[in-house]
């Protein structure tokens, strides 16, 4: 992540973005599965055609997923107490007829899991949180 | 003068005129239908009164409902605004009836210059061109085709009791009129069960160009120019400018002339608008062909741009002129200055046949610069409803050229984020940004016939750092994160975080 961008909030759902030391400023809202983007005049709506859930960050030393849109919770892979490592699946959602599998943004350990087999969760519902 | 003015209307035109209320120190009282409740026009006005369900005809369109509005209210006067009851006699007479101002002309000339018959008979004999076209009383063969040599040619042939393209045929040379003439009629008879056939002359691609008039109870009549509105979509204007890039001085001098004697046969009082064809076909110049097409007895939706390149507001003339005072200036007194350009940003997906959207605005934030003038009746967090016309805003922008109105306006149109509804600012950005219409060669068809490559979106995908911005948004947006930190930036949220401590 050496060129990554670096973001800055500019007010209520705007957003500085300096890449390569020129700055563009893109608007979002929306809710978590279904986020509106404004930039130049051009409207994106999320989720984009190749979305998988949506990682928070954080600047503390656990992270939680959240669900990007309803969804129900299909399989849970990596149970509490599991040692992961960067891109192993953690958890299965189904949404719209299509899998959407949940992965370790990061080598981390499993928490908490904070949904069940079956669930039906809303969009930024906290599914699993590692440390 | 007025001391209370209803505004028998909604959205940006009732935002609009309560501004120029507030300036002549006229009270506004707003009205609004149960779906507006909540809407932005009736904050904006002194006072509110609900008249109704949140269909247009139990409300905006109830005659009955508004002038118990304007009873109850105190008003001593009514600004129907564009579109719904602005054009109806009916509630002209009522009012007055009443014994409330009408903002607008006196009844029975609205109802004059509304039958398209009687306009244009007026038109005629205040000297002013119309569409040459006849229903030949001889109809054999012989008859039309002497009726296409006394329309001239181009000329179109259709049925006179039709509509719909049946029936009809151009004529572009006598070599071929008589089979036209012939096919046109049994066309006309199969589908109409009438063969009688109406000849006009044919303008094609021809240019919408209208002049803003004004006058008052003393008999002064003034024009304040032309305005340019070819670029439209199914016969609804998209992008307005004035001055018109076709028309010299000396057609100026010929249009708005005729427009002036025309508002004077029709006894016009108010703000008024002649909408002309231009007929282009031998180029821009002094002695193009125009004809009348219809009188708006109205403020129009486009009235902006005239207020922009004149310096007037024609709103306050408006009221002055209905309050029975003078015309605030004197036709040697206005000038056209400068250009302005303005665009009519709808609620609606230009990708999918520009249906209308309904919906929650999450976001809504309006360019703010020099030369960029923006007629709103939405703010963030407003719903649009489904009943009305889903007309947002209007972005007007004034340069010295029209290179520069246009390079203006593209750099309004594109640091003006909607966002939770469609709308058709992205297609207004490529409408603007295109060749043809920096070349000014948008005629009134030309949407229609080539504007699909403009609607449809380009299969673009967002660039990369969107998605940073997203990533930043997902922490910031999110709901009840876990270990979600507070922003930086924002000192209370630091203040709360350090107080917990």
């Amino acid at each position: 992540m050496s060129n990554s961008p670096l973001v800055t909030r500019i007010g209520p759902g705007a957003y500085r973005v300096e890449i390569d030391g020129r700055a563009e400023i893109v608007h979002v809202t929306g809710a978590p599965g279904h986020r509106w983007v404004h930039w130049r005049g051009r409207v994106f709506e999320r989720p984009f055609a190749a979305d998988e859930p949506a990682v928070r960050r954080s600047t503390e030393r656990h992270q939680s997923l959240s669900a990007p849109m309803p969804a129900t919770v299909l399989k849970i892979v990596a149970p509490e107490g599991t040692q992961v490592r960067t891109g192993d699946t953690l958890l299965i959602l189904e949404a719209m007829k299509m899998e959407l599998p949940v992965r370790a943004p990061a080598d981390a350990v499993v928490r908490a899991v904070r949904c069940r087999e079956g669930e039906l969760v809303q969009p930024g519902t906290t599914l699993v949180e590692l440390e | 003068m007025i001391r209370r003015l209803l505004i028998a209307n909604r959205g940006e035109i009732a935002v609009r005129l309560a501004r120029a209320c507030r300036e002549l120190g006229v009270e506004s009282v707003m009205v609004y239908s149960d779906a507006d409740a909540n809407a932005a026009h009736v904050a904006a006005g002194d006072r509110a009164v609900r008249i109704g369900p949140a269909p247009a005809v139990e409300s905006y369109l109830h005659i009955a409902a508004l002038i118990d509005a304007a009873r109850s209210s105190g008003a001593d006067a009514v600004h129907p605004g564009y579109g719904f009851l602005s054009e109806n006699a009916g509630f002209a007479r009522a009012c007055a009836d009443a014994g409330l101002i009408f903002v607008g002309p006196p009844a029975d000339v609205i109802a004059r210059m509304g039958s398209k018959i009687e306009a244009r008979r007026i038109a005629m004999a205040a000297g002013v061109p119309v569409v040459p076209g006849e229903t030949p009383s001889d109809q054999s063969d012989d008859g039309v085709l002497a009726a296409i040599e006394t329309v001239g040619l181009p000329a179109l042939v259709k049925a006179s009791a039709g509509g719909g393209g049946r029936g009809m045929r151009q004529v572009h040379a006598l070599a071929g009129a008589l089979a036209a003439v012939q096919s046109a009629r049994r066309e006309a008879e199969a589908a109409f069960g009438d063969g009688t056939l109406y000849v006009e002359r044919l303008i094609q691609q021809p240019y919408h160009v209208e002049v803003q008039i004004c006058a008052d109870t003393q008999g002064h009549v003034v024009h304040l120019f032309e305005r340019e509105c070819s670029v439209q979509r199914r016969h609804q204007k998209v992008i307005e400018e004035s001055p018109s890039p076709h028309v010299t001085p000396e057609l100026r001098r010929r249009m708005t002339s005729a427009a002036v004697r025309a508002a004077r046969a029709a006894g016009y009082v108010n703000a008024g608008t002649f909408e002309f064809l231009v007929d282009l076909a031998g180029g821009v110049r002094d002695n193009a062909p125009f004809y009348f097409l219809e009188m708006n007895t109205r403020l129009q939706v486009e009235h902006p741009v005239t207020e922009q390149v004149t310096g007037v507001d024609l709103v306050r003339a408006q009221l002055l002129v209905a309050s029975g005072e003078r015309l605030p200036w004197t036709q040697g007194a206005l000038t056209q200055r400068g250009h302005a350009i303005e665009a009519r940003v709808y609620a609606e997906a230009p990708a999918q046949g520009f249906i209308p959207q309904a919906g929650t605005v999450l976001l809504y934030r309006e360019p703010s610069s020099p030369g960029v003038r923006i007629d709103s009746g939405i703010r963030e967090g407003d719903v649009v409803p489904v009943h009305y016309d889903a007309l947002l805003a209007k972005v007007i922008a004034t340069a010295g050229s029209r290179t520069q109105a246009i390079d203006r306006l593209l750099a309004a149109l594109r640091s003006f984020p909607i966002l939770g509804v469609h709308t058709n600012l992205p297609f207004l950005i490529r409408l603007l940004d295109s060749t043809a219409f920096r070349a000014g060669q948008m005629h009134t068809g030309y949407l229609d016939a080539e504007g699909a490559a403009l609607a449809a979106e380009p299969n673009e995908p967002p660039p990369a750092f969107i998605r940073d911005a997203l990533d930043a948004a997902d922490h910031d947006l999110t709901p009840s994160a876990a270990g979600a930190s507070a922003p930086a930036w924002d000192p209370w949220m630091r203040v709360r975080n350090w107080s917990v401590r």
